[in-house]
């Protein structure tokens, strides 16, 4: 097994994804997860390959590099350990919502990723999107964080909710499922 | 994954258009407490609840809390009285009631509905005692709610039933002046009562019934008119569109009652029931039927077209609710109770929605004549004829009606009267010729059951 995973990180325009799809084909490494997010104008695009034996993270990163020279690509590539397991990630965990509504604020994420973190909690899934004013709608954050049985949920909740208090954000606080119900059929 | 405008979506539901789960109610079944000594009965009656309902609340509460949908209302229904007491006395009848009441609050729920008799047929001798009970079972207690079912499609309509439910609904009435006849915002009187129905007054657990079971009702009147209005923003619509709008939002709504309504019964260790989608209204603004009319393009509820469109809005809910759920049951529609809806006792209160009008649009909606305060000075015949009327409706019509019907004593029409909580306040509605006492409803014996061919 020598699985890499390459982050390509740069300016969005048509064809990146072709492109690096396409180099990594030539260099003979199979695709096994791509995932790509747009942030205002960046790219940001996620891919775990199956390369060659022999095939050292190095080498695809500087001929990936050399490839796409002048294209304004960053790409970063390494070996990825898929033997540790991530706390948070056991199977069974329940995914909760947590959604922030209010004025933008220096310090937010920070604020509330920490929280969640120091009760050990993973966020699985966070989206944010600040664009100040006073429309409460423009001002968002929705983290997804898997909660174990290890975690102290009511006290995690409730450190949450003191913390949004504070800061005059109205909170939500909801399991994945009513969301489910509610949008999937 | 969810996209922003689902997570939104579904935060707005909750925050700002009052989606709630209207009560997850408890049925459990009192056959195996049966006893001839009161004693024993009420031991009996008292362990078999607590048993089941002890942690109700609680978990009501957690489960609405994990997803932040509020269970508003935690509530339990229970085998008739008039089966499960039926060698009992009328006073041994008001005890069981106390008893009853004294259960609600140790268990900490606010009603508890089954003291009630199915006499569609005729009155056993339970069935008597358990009428004549009433009034001061209702009014002697707070959380106990009557149901008493007068007609059935198949049996035709009671008729001396309903000329003594109007008797009793009149010395209810009469033994709660102080509080508006407030013992009658217990007392529902119906033809094909459900079995499995969560909402009170009428909630009881029929005799075709599990041993306990769990059963939701959804409501969430204020998300369908805020889908209407977000879909009419700079559009004219079809009914046609607007129904499918309807029907889809419904869908939604049943959803989430389903989610909470079998984690309870799931956490509980009791069987799930069904999911009784009616668009209950409360005493709110924003959580009104009568705001849904509004948002149809007709000025108020009980214009010309309000038939019309409350089908349409029946309909589409039942549709909606039949496609989420295959457990859809109770009555599943929409509800019209005027001092429970600050915009139907208003549209009252006007003159726009007269009795008349309400009592033809309940052959189209859920329910029937509901919440409904009268001048206290009506006759017993008028009002047995109201009740018949309504029964007849949904005798032919083989669907469910119900009366609940407040005959303030000291009140005329236009005078206001004030129930309080989920129950509201409205003026009292005019009642053409109250003062009547025509013979028709004194006749007794039983309107036949209708043909079901040759149906116009």
């Amino acid at each position: 097994m020598n699985k890499l995973i390459i982050t390509v990180l740069g300016k969005d325009r048509p064809g990146i994804i072709a492109q690096v799809t396409t180099d990594l084909f030539d260099l003979e490494c199979n695709l096994e997860n791509v995932n790509q997010m747009i942030l205002q104008n960046q790219f940001a695009g996620f891919f775990i390959v199956e390369a060659p034996k022999g095939l050292s993270p190095e080498s695809v990163q500087a001929d990936l590099t050399k490839r796409n020279n002048g294209n304004g690509l960053t790409i970063h590539v390494q070996t990825l350990d898929t033997v540790t397991q991530v706390a948070g990630q056991t199977p069974g965990a329940d995914i909760f919502l947590i959604t922030t509504i209010g004025p933008d604020q220096k310090g937010l994420v920070s604020r509330f990723s920490s929280i969640i973190a120091s009760f050990n909690a993973n966020i699985v899934n966070l989206k944010a999107v600040f664009k100040g004013g006073s429309d409460p709608n423009a001002n968002i954050m929705s983290y997804q964080v898997a909660v174990t049985q290890e975690v102290d949920a009511p006290a995690l909740f409730a450190a949450l909710r003191e913390k949004a208090e504070e800061l005059a954000l109205d909170i939500r606080i909801q399991h994945r499922n009513i969301f489910a119900a509610i949008n999937k059929i | 994954m969810f996209e922003d405008h689902e997570i939104m979506s579904t935060i707005e539901m909750v925050k700002n258009e009052n989606l709630d789960v209207r009560a997850v109610t408890l049925g459990i079944s009192l056959f195996d407490c049966i006893s001839h000594d009161l004693l024993v009965f009420k031991k009996n009656i008292r362990k078999k609840i607590l048993s089941h309902a002890s942690e109700l609340v609680e978990t009501c509460d957690r489960v609405g809390e994990k997803y932040g949908i509020q269970v508003v209302n935690k509530r339990i229904s229970i085998s008739p009285i008039a089966l499960v007491g039926a060698c009992f006395s009328a006073d041994q009848m008001v005890e069981i009631a106390h008893e009853l009441n004294d259960i609600a609050k140790t268990v900490n729920i606010d009603f508890i509905g089954g003291f009630s008799a199915l006499v569609e047929k005729g009155m056993a001798k339970g069935d008597k005692a358990l009428i004549e009970a009433i009034p001061r079972a209702l009014t002697e207690t707070q959380r106990v709610c009557a149901s008493v079912n007068v007609a059935t499609t198949k049996a035709g309509i009671n008729m001396d039933a309903v000329l003594e439910m109007s008797k009793a609904i009149k010395k209810a009435a009469a033994m709660t002046a102080d509080d508006d006849g407030l013992a009658c915002a217990k007392l529902c009187v119906f033809a094909n009562i459900p079995q499995d129905m969560p909402f009170m007054a009428g909630a009881y657990l029929g005799v075709g019934q599990a041993d306990a079971v769990i059963n939701v009702g959804v409501s969430g009147p204020g998300v369908v008119k805020r889908a209407i209005e977000r879909n009419m923003e700079g559009q004219r619509l079809t009914l046609g569109k607007i129904a499918e709008i309807i029907k889809r939002t419904a869908c939604k709504v049943t959803r989430v009652g389903e989610l909470i309504g079998r984690e309870v019964a799931d956490e509980l260790g009791i069987k799930f029931g069904v999911v009784d989608l009616s668009l209950a209204p409360t005493p709110t603004v924003g959580d009104s039927i009568g705001e849904i009319f509004q948002a149809l393009g007709l000025s108020h509820i009980g214009v010309p077209g309000s038939t019309a469109a409350l089908a349409m809005l029946n309909d589409a809910v039942k549709k909606g609710g039949a496609f989420a759920s295959s457990h859809v049951g109770g009555l599943s529609g929409a509800f019209i109770p005027v001092s429970e809806d600050l915009n139907i006792a208003e549209a009252a209160h006007k003159g726009y929605l007269t009795i008349e009008k309400l009592e033809a649009m309940t052959c189209v909606c859920s329910v029937g004549l509901d919440m409904v305060p009268v001048p206290g000075d009506i006759t017993v015949q008028s009002l047995a004829g109201i009740i018949a009327d309504e029964m007849a409706i949904g005798m032919i019509n083989a669907k469910t009606t119900a009366t609940r019907i407040i005959p303030v004593p000291g009140k005329k029409a236009g005078d206001k009267v004030h129930f309080g909580g989920l129950l509201g306040a409205a003026r009292i509605m005019d009642v053409p010729h109250a003062h009547l006492e025509d013979e028709f409803v004194t006749f007794g014996g039983r309107i036949p059951a209708p043909i079901h061919s040759l149906k116009n």
